[in-house]
């Protein structure tokens, strides 16, 4: 027993020391030049000459993050302890582009090896004012930061709250994406597959079960039934788009599932994605000095009625957001969310006794603050983001100082931290997953 | 080359001729003469692409920069709009700043982050904060409006106008007023020095190098000095050219997703 806790930290340990070492050796080995270096050429450029060949990029990093608290659920002391190698690469033909990216890396936290394909596409134009992508990409759309409510494409909380990258906060979709370009912007996207996020499972974090009543961790892994029938369980996601004079005006439809396995199979005891259609709009200008977007948008669960305990009820989504820079190289965002359950009285009077207190309030608010500050001419940012909700009483607090040391080199450390009154409301469920982290990435 | 596009050209060519045999006249009103020189170094031809490249010195730290520029006037010395399309360094490749550049109200400003296929909408802000890390300010790169200073002029030498330029809001900047070296002939500005109250220069604007490009003598290298630092960014323009011709449907979110190759490639 002892034998094998001592193995697994220094597997932790030793995974997070090869991704520095490497990181440090491939950083000393590139001295910066005095000179421009002779590429007279500018060859940077993917479209500097017609003569195209395969373009690589990619960057190596070393990722440890530690809890603050001890989670009695989960053996790991870190939520992170990880040494990844990003490769990317592209090449244009004629008329088509494809594009890689894949990540690799030593996992300490799972004591494996693992490997993502994030990206794998081919983009074309047909005719004018056709742009087709095709193939495993990241979607994104809508205009709240960090709050999302028309954007159903996939996210990864798990490596969002344990302190990987923001970039990762996206997961991929393995979709057809067209996008018609005329008066008015038609994005429509097909994935012939759902494409769920990639959600919290047990293995690295923590979450609160109001089936149990209380906070729950692997084993055993939550595994919701899967929806991968092609073709079958299909998701079409929609966006039209206008900039009028500078005023951004936006529709959104979805038709798919839940990205989360919010649904209850009682006879198999088992989650799974119920469907979701979701209707929206959103809007964003300048204003006031900076600037103003609000959004909307109404899911139509998979329970009208609301009185299925085990699937969840219809919701009107708001957000107002404002973003402005008070003074110099310090941008302030706030953000107010409004997610109204509806046919909430149904859903208390359905649910046991034993699982009302858990339930969400009817009117669940959210205010968000985002403070950037950038120093020593960008080379310093220091940022820091608040969710808080004055109804569930919790928070989760993003604090971050991230450090350009060259081009190639940028370390950051920075926390997820999450807290509240009740053990089950949404941030504060996560409260002993709460980390401090420290990365160091090296770019090539 | 098409042959329109020829004969577009060497009339171009030939305009900018007349107009610089015009200009062997002395200039006496410094009004005039900021006004043609905020064309003659933002506002060459109708629009204009240009490749450029950015080296941040600080003590033994360098840092670059690469990005392509499209620019297209709707005016001259009016509205503009720019399309930035990073490709260097590794951690900025592929992001796309896109600008309509208004007068006398903000900016609007939108940025794409592709690792996140993010379109962020930017808050105008301060224009006098670093540009990409650089020592240039957003204002270096896309043109102070000459509506915010009064201009004066305070000497016609051999080769230059020396223009003294003060703030008429002093609180919205750094700096307490700022002398221009403008070149007679091609009316570019060489050299700016800015500053502080108490008469010190801190900042210095040189141009190294100009060459002429469609008929436009263009500034292609260009050095922003920290004086109290000593710190600088030298700016290299290369693959200039100007009235090619860029579409408006170019300047949009489309460019930001999918940069337009076919007007990015270079000739």
């Amino acid at each position: 027993m002892f034998e094998s806790i001592t193995q697994t930290r220094m597997t932790r340990w030793g995974a997070w020391l090869l991704g520095l070492l490497f990181t440090a050796s491939v950083a000393a080995q590139s001295s910066d030049s005095l000179d421009w270096g002779d590429d007279e050429s500018w060859g940077d450029d993917p479209w500097a000459s017609e003569d195209q060949t395969w373009q690589w990029y990619g960057f190596v990093e070393g990722a440890w993050a530690e809890r603050i608290n001890n989670d009695p659920l989960i053996d790991s002391d870190q939520t992170l302890a990880e040494s990844r190698l990003q490769l990317e690469t592209e090449r244009a033909f004629e008329d088509y582009t494809v594009s890689a990216k894949a990540d690799f890396w030593a996992d300490g936290v799972e004591d494996n090896a693992q490997a993502d394909l994030r990206a794998l596409h081919l983009d074309t134009t047909l005719g004018e004012s056709i742009d087709l992508r095709a193939g495993r990409q990241v979607l994104t759309w809508g205009t709240g930061d960090l709050v999302f409510l028309n954007d159903l494409f996939p996210k990864d909380y798990t490596a969002f709250f344990s302190g990987r990258h923001d970039e990762y906060l996206k997961a991929p979709s393995d979709a057809i994406k067209l996008s018609w370009y005329g008066d008015l912007t038609v994005d429509a996207v097909w994935m012939p597959r759902a494409n769920p996020n990639r959600f919290i499972t047990g293995e690295r974090l923590s979450s609160f079960s109001p089936r149990q009543g209380r906070r729950v961790a692997a084993p055993p892994k939550l595994d919701p039934l899967e929806r991968d029938a092609l073709i079958d369980d299909s998701e079409f996601a929609l966006r039209l788009y206008q900039n009028i004079n500078g005023t951004e005006w936006a529709g959104y439809a979805y038709k798919g599932y839940d990205k989360q396995p919010s649904a209850y199979d009682s006879q198999r005891d088992r989650t799974y994605f119920p469907a979701l259609e979701v209707l929206g709009a959103s809007v964003r200008r300048t204003g006031f000095g900076g600037i103003i977007n609000a959004e909307t948008a109404y899911h139509f669960g998979a329970d009208h009625a609301g009185d299925d305990p085990n699937l969840p009820n219809s919701q009107w989504r708001f957000l107002a957001g404002y973003e402005h820079e008070p003074a110099t190289n310090l941008t302030l965002g706030w953000q107010y969310y409004l997610q109204w359950t509806q046919e909430h009285e149904a859903l208390i009077e359905s649910l046991p006794d034993a699982q009302k207190p858990f339930a969400t309030d009817e009117y669940r608010h959210v205010v968000t603050n985002r403070l950037t500050w950038q120093v020593l001419r960008q080379d310093l940012t220091l940022s820091m983001f608040t969710f808080f909700s004055p109804s569930d009483a919790d928070y989760y607090l993003r604090p971050r100082a991230e450090y350009r040391f060259s081009d190639q080199l940028t370390g950051s450390v920075g926390g997820n931290v999450f807290g509240g009154e009740d053990d089950w409301t949404f941030y504060s469920q996560l409260e002993n997953n709460s980390n401090l982290y420290a990365r160091l990435r090296y770019q090539f | 080359m098409s042959f329109s596009r020829l004969l577009t050209r060497s009339l171009a060519l030939s305009l900018a001729v007349i107009a610089q045999t015009a200009l062997a006249e002395t200039l006496t009103n410094a009004g005039e003469i900021v006004e043609r020189a905020n064309v003659a170094a933002y506002y060459a031809g109708d629009d204009g692409r240009s490749a450029a490249r950015m080296m941040i010195v600080d003590g033994d730290n360098r840092q670059r920069r690469q990005f392509t520029l499209l620019r297209k006037d709707v005016s001259d010395g009016g509205e503009q709009r720019y399309l930035v399309v990073f490709s260097r360094p590794a951690d900025i490749r592929g992001t796309v700043f896109r600008v309509e550049k208004k007068i006398g109200q903000g900016d609007d400003r939108w940025l794409y982050l592709p690792a996140l296929d993010l379109v962020k909408r930017i808050a105008a802000g301060d224009k006098r904060t670093s540009f990409v890390g650089s020592h240039f300010y957003y204002e270096d790169i896309s043109g102070r409006s000459i509506d915010l200073d009064t201009h004066e002029l305070m000497a016609t030498t051999d080769r230059h106008y020396q223009i003294e330029s003060t703030p008429k809001d002093p609180d919205n900047v750094e700096f307490s007023r700022y002398q221009t070296w403008i070149d007679r002939e091609t009316l570019l500005p060489m050299r700016t020095d800015y500053y502080r109250d108490s008469g010190e220069v801190f900042r210095r604007m040189e141009v190294t190098a100009v060459e002429t490009i469609d008929g436009y003598p263009t500034g292609t290298e260009v050095r922003m000095s920290d004086l109290d630092s000593g710190g600088y960014t030298v700016t290299q323009f290369r693959f200039s050219e100007y009235d090619v011709g860029l579409p408006d449907d170019i300047f949009s979110e489309r460019s930001l997703r999918n940069p337009p190759r076919d007007w990015l490639q270079r000739d």
